[in-house]
């Protein structure tokens, strides 16, 4: 096999792998594109702990209710923000599929970015701090009278013999 | 072992009350009914709280027993630190069993004179119709030996504390139990993802439930304590950090099994809830105080010979990896908790749902893919210019050209776009891999390429095993990515109606009803066409199930392909215009998370098994007298690029 032959297999397999992707999503059936938008940011209220536009339960009066009044709003020219504020005095926050982006909700969307922040910037830390270690004092390797004790001599072999392992 | 023994006998003993329908014990009228098949009544031990945890005690006995044997000879000095910690979880989910949740209590009615009677039903109230699935019965026993193999890492890493026993030797001596934890809690997941989607009939497999998340973080911590050991087994690095994370690996399974037990939270997938809430906390508490009375105890034996050469290489990989999955980790936990804080703190519960959770770990998920490329072909200590362009040159040419030929395709989803191509460069690199290194043995042996590729990859299994179980993350990424393009209709239809969706045309053919043993079958017989020429038959039914609770359970119909689900569920009949509700979705893509799976399985049994290499060396050959080192401390050879 020639050298370019099984990045060109690897090329192939990667595209067919890839070609179910390029189906183009189609807009929605029975609600319109914008009603499943904003519908997707609430939660059903019939306890099924399903986003709204995702409840299953036939016959769910709850959800019904919910998409019905969300379509009349969105055709009479309800915007997503008077939407809203019907279904919290309606249900309560609860209703919300995901956390506003104010207020004490803030800190659930601000925290996952602070850890990774603060994380990086400790292992950034911890690294130039392991990179500023001394390595083995070099000396002790070329006099004649190491101090090295048997253990570590030892530890070094085993490690040795590990890390040229294939 | 003598209380293992004895933990067998009362979990066969249950099995054996409900096998012989008992109905004068509670938990067997509970959770059985005479109709149910053998294969169920297997699976009503665990279908509610006492038999759960009656089957978390059996599980954890095995985990111990499998322990004793292993060691019976061996480590003298850590064994007893090891056992004492077991036999604690051990009496503490026994304690539940016996003073608080015993799945043993017979039924009892007052007679005339006042005292109690034992009584028996005639019947039961039959198994929750969610669980009568085929995957309910080896579901919970995979994540359930996910959860309690996690046990074993914790006890040697708390055993070895105590003892003050060498840091790399309990690494190495518990690596191969937490990889079978590990498999078993990531086959747990999949396979409880797999039930949702062809149970719940909502056309996911992932809705970021409590439980769900549940059985998520530990995998996430267990995930980075699997990659972090091999700072510490390579290069004595990060000590304290790896016995911490398997701290907490095994305090997130309690968590886990308390948040969705106790009702601090609400699961759709709850099926067992009680009030050992509270003895959960204790628990957790206790073990907290012991692990950081421990440490402090001893924490100066956990010192580390941390010292970096360069920030890129293998070691600072490891450290971005960690946090990563920490972050993940954190980012669930919080988002999981978030209402009940939000009532602590604002009076009103804010609900976090699937938008939050997606819109949240995406971004990490896929830094994480990008890291599964990178990380294992940087060399330990240093990587080289040279060697960066050897390793990634290809693999990122070969991806941006296939992101570019998807953008010019018109493919505009950011993140599926991203994804798509960061899987192509994870799988590029892993395949260069197993291609340059079959490449070496064929040279030397003639042998064809795909038996060069197993030699490889049995000569370290460790290595080529991880390799696998990345390039079945890659699977599982793939598939994920179709979420974004899912497309669905619900319609009330009659007989003869058809609906579309893409290509498909749904056609309603015919609606019956059938009665089975335990439950009466409603079926709806549904053909799909294609550009009007018939493809399949597809079979969905709604289930009432026999019992008292009659029950309504759904089987939904799925024809999956590599490319593509046509997923059809007959949801129920509407009430207002008694036609049956034909919800049909297309789901591309959904296969590989499976495919992925079950790569991912495969790659950690490689990774179990030992080399072929050292096996024949020590079997055929005497053992060569090891050359004395110069005193060196810090071989050269450590330099060698691309090693696991």
């Amino acid at each position: 096999m020639t050298k370019g032959r099984p990045i060109l297999a690897i090329a192939t397999l990667m595209a067919v792998a890839a070609l179910p992707l390029m189906v183009a999503p189609a807009s929605g059936q029975q609600l319109s594109d914008r009603a499943k938008q904003v519908g997707h940011k609430f939660m059903c209220m019939c306890g099924c702990s399903q986003v709204l536009t995702e409840c299953n339960h036939v016959g769910c009066s709850v959800s019904a209710s919910m998409l019905k009044e969300l379509n009349q709003s969105l055709a009479t020219g309800g915007t997503e923000e008077s939407i809203t504020q019907a279904f919290l005095q309606e249900f309560g926050t609860q209703v919300y599929a995901e956390p506003p982006k104010s207020g004490f909700s803030l800190v659930a969307w601000v925290m996952p970015t602070f850890y990774l922040v603060v994380g990086a910037l400790v292992v950034i830390f911890v690294i130039s701090r392991w990179r500023k270690r001394p390595a083995i004092e070099p000396a002790a390797r070329v006099s004649g009278t190491s101090h090295v004790s048997p253990e570590l001599l030892q530890r070094s072999r085993e490690q040795a013999a590990r890390d040229t392992e294939d | 072992m003598a209380t293992c023994g004895l933990i067998f006998v009362a979990t066969f003993s249950l099995e054996y009350l409900f096998f012989t329908d008992n109905f004068s014990i509670a938990y067997v009228v509970s959770h059985s009914n005479r109709d149910l098949s053998a294969f169920y009544k297997i699976a009503a031990l665990w279908s509610g709280m006492e038999g759960s945890l009656l089957f978390w005690s059996f599980l954890l006995a095995v985990y111990v027993i499998s322990v004793l044997i292993a060691y019976r000879n061996k480590n003298g000095e850590l064994m007893p630190y090891v056992g004492m910690v077991m036999a604690g979880v051990q009496l503490f989910f026994l304690a539940l069993n016996n003073f608080v949740e015993s799945p043993f209590k017979a039924l009892a009615a007052s007679g005339a004179n006042g005292a109690m009677n034992y009584v028996a039903r005639a019947d039961g109230n039959g198994l929750n119709a969610l669980l009568q699935y085929p995957e309910m019965v080896i579901h919970p026993p995979n994540l359930y030996s996910g959860y309690t193999g996690f046990t074993i890492p914790f006890a040697f890493a708390l055993g070895a504390l105590l003892a003050r026993y060498p840091g790399e030797k309990w690494i190495h001596l518990t690596r191969k139990w937490t990889m079978i934890a590990w498999m078993f809690q990531s086959l747990g997941i999949l396979l409880g993802a797999h039930w949702a989607y062809a149970v719940l009939g909502w056309g996911g497999y992932w809705g970021w439930d409590p439980v769900e998340n549940a059985s998520l973080l530990p995998w996430l911590t267990g995930t980075a304590f699997l990659h972090s050991v091999m700072m510490q087994e390579k290069r004595g690095m990060m000590k304290v950090w790896n016995v911490w994370l398997v701290i907490w690996t095994f305090l997130l399974c309690l968590l886990g099994t308390f948040l969705t037990r106790s009702g601090v939270v609400s699961s759709v997938h709850a099926f067992a809830q009680s009030n050992i809430g509270p003895w959960f906390v204790g628990f957790m508490g206790l073990t907290l105080v012991v692990c950081f009375g421990a440490y402090l105890k001893n924490r100066d034996y956990l010192a580390s010979e941390n010292q970096l050469d360069s920030v890129v290489s293998r070691e600072s990989s490891f450290l971005f990896n960690n946090l990563l999955f920490l972050v993940a980790c954190i980012a669930v936990l919080s988002g999981t908790l978030f209402p009940v804080f939000s009532e602590w703190f604002t009076g009103s519960r804010i609900s976090v749902g699937p938008p939050y959770f997606n819109r949240v770990n995406t971004p990490i998920g896929l830094l994480i893919l990008f890291l599964t490329g990178v990380g294992p072909l940087l060399a330990w200590r240093k990587t080289s210019t040279e060697s960066l362009k050897r390793n990634f040159g290809w693999p990122l040419i070969i991806s941006v050209a296939v992101g570019a030929v998807a953008f010019a395709l018109g493919f505009r989803a950011f993140f599926s776009v991203i994804c798509l191509i960061l899987c192509i460069f994870v799988a590029s690199t892993i395949l260069l891999e197993f291609y340059r290194g079959s490449k070496v043995i064929r040279a030397r042996s003639g042998a064809p390429l795909a038996a060069c590729v197993i030699d490889l990859t049995m000569r370290n299994t460790r290595r080529y095993g991880g390799y696998i179980i990345h390039m079945g993350m890659v699977f599982v990424f793939i598939g994920l990515t179709g979420a974004a393009f899912n497309r669905d209709i619900q319609k009330g239809m009659r007989v003869g109606q058809t609906m579309q969706i893409g290509p498909y045309t749904w056609v309603l053919q015919t609606t019956d009803t059938k009665p089975e043993k335990n439950y009466t079958a409603h079926r709806m017989l549904v053909e799909v066409l294609r550009d009007n020429k018939p493809m399949m038959m597809l079979f969905p039914e709604k289930r009432r199930f026999a019992g008292n609770n009659q029950e309504n359970g759904t089987m939904v119909a799925i024809y999956s392909t590599l490319k593509e689900d046509l997923y059809v569920v007959f949801a129920g009949i509407d009430p207002e215009t008694q036609m049956p509700v034909i919800h049909a979705f297309l789901n591309p893509l959904v296969k590989w998370i499976w495919f992925g799976g079950v790569v991912v399985v495969f790659g950690t049994l490689v990774a179990l098994l030992p080399n072929r290499r050292a096996v024949l060396v020590l079997a055929g050959s005497p053992k060569p007298a090891i050359e004395p080192l110069p005193n060196v401390l810090t071989p050269s050879v450590t330099l060698r690029e691309g090693h696991d």
